[in-house]
């Protein structure tokens, strides 16, 4: 009985210690993805440096996982065009996304309504999801779903030579 | 994309199994009441999962109002965090009988990190920095070839694990010694490796120090403390 008052002592200090370390979005929130079409988007990848397009979006659970390690490598990799694709979202929504777990990346957000880019760059409909192009403009690498960080350390470091 | 790390994962498990079994039969934990399978297991789970709640948290995401997370492994684990609490939790479960436990335990362990590592096969995630070296290879399209980083530290933990236990096999060593070598041996190819890793904001290099720095206290003590007793006993029969 006094291990199992322990254990549920325990238990109620670390939800505590967990809802505590939630963070809250605090003060202005970032300006809404612009919106894009596919053409504008090629053009803003074809700028002579490699680049990430990274497709999220607000109502997409594993992104809000993926997303500390994409502002990781946005700034990790200051010579890399960082773009994040928000699809099928609203702008209220994605603004309040930014704010709580983009806000350290060094990213340029563009949006997506009707979710068709993605397919047309050779994806898929799913998210998160991720582009990688070369210095030319070619796409490198594709990864579906939730990139790790030794895969996405190699693709940067062969999009980067 | 995460059956690849359930399949890492299952790899690593048969290396556990396999040197367990292989043990067995040969004296392994002899006189020690605990069921390694089950503590060994238990433990890793547990440390798993507290690993990934601590990297839940530290990113900002709430493991009560997003539970499903958790099971995001590839997202990202907290090393130090896994790191103890498996440890703590194997003494939780071993109790009073953790050093022997942990000897029993400890070539099974480095056998089942040995096919963890293995396990970037299905997962594609074997390759560090950029070689030349003729039996390095590339991945996919304009790929560059690569150290199989992962596979020389899972060459490099199978031949350790085959030496620990044969060292508990012939070699009569003091408790506590073999986890101790476990122990040293785990950091130590993670220290030797890490520099052919590629990564975006460089390996826990501190933990994996630490853990060869204890892994050779705890063996040193074990030795010391064998001698002492010996000559301790060989003063009280004189």
């Amino acid at each position: 009985m006094r291990r199992f008052t322990l254990l549920t002592l325990v238990s109620v200090a670390v939800a505590f210690a967990l809802i505590a370390c939630t963070p809250e979005v605090t003060g202005p929130l970032p300006d809404a993805p612009t919106p894009i079409t596919e053409a504008e988007l090629v053009d803003l990848i074809a700028t002579n440096a490699p680049a990430v397009v990274n497709v999220w979006a607000s109502w997409c659970l594993p992104c809000r996982s993926e997303a500390p390690l994409i502002a990781t490598a946005s700034t990790a990799y200051p010579d890399v065009t960082f773009i994040g694709l928000d699809v099928k979202d609203s702008g209220a929504d994605a603004k309040r996304f930014i704010a709580a777990h983009l806000s350290d990346a060094d990213m340029t957000h563009v949006s997506d309504r009707s979710g068709s880019i993605p397919v047309a760059l050779g994806g898929t409909s799913g998210v998160p999801l991720t582009f990688f192009y070369g210095s030319d403009g070619s796409l490198v690498h594709t990864h579906f779903g939730v990139i790790d960080e030794p895969t996405m350390a190699r693709y940067l470091d062969e999009i980067s030579r | 994309m995460e059956f690849s790390l359930l399949a890492a994962a299952a790899i690593g498990v048969f290396g556990f199994w396999l040197m367990l079994r292989w043990e067995g039969p040969r004296g392994n934990a002899a006189g020690c009441a605990v069921d390694l399978w089950d503590a060994g297991l238990i433990s890793a789970v547990v440390g798993l999962v507290v690993g990934r709640l601590v990297a839940m948290a530290s990113a900002g995401i709430n493991p009560l109002t997003d539970p499903g997370q958790v099971v995001l492994i590839r997202s990202g684990v907290s090393t130090w965090a896994t790191a103890l609490a498996t440890v703590a939790m194997f003494g939780a479960v071993t109790r009073l009988q953790f050093f022997p436990a942990a000897d029993g335990i400890s070539a099974a362990a480095i056998a089942g990190l040995a096919g963890w590592h293995a396990g970037c096969l299905p997962t594609s995630a074997c390759l560090g920095t950029p070689s030349t070296l003729p039996w390095t290879y590339a991945l996919g399209p304009g790929g560059v070839s690569r150290h199989p980083v992962e596979l020389y530290a899972a060459v490099l933990l199978a031949i350790a694990s085959i030496v620990i236990a044969l060292w508990k096999q012939h070699g009569r060593p003091p408790l506590a010694a073999p986890a101790g070598a476990a122990l040293a041996v785990a950091g130590g190819v993670n220290l030797v490796t890490e520099p052919m890793r590629i990564s975006l904001d460089g390996g826990p290099e501190y933990l994996y120090a630490a853990g060869v720095i204890i892994g050779v206290i705890v063996i040193a003590g074990a030795f010391l403390h064998r001698a002492r007793s010996t000559t301790a006993g060989v003063t009280h029969q004189g």
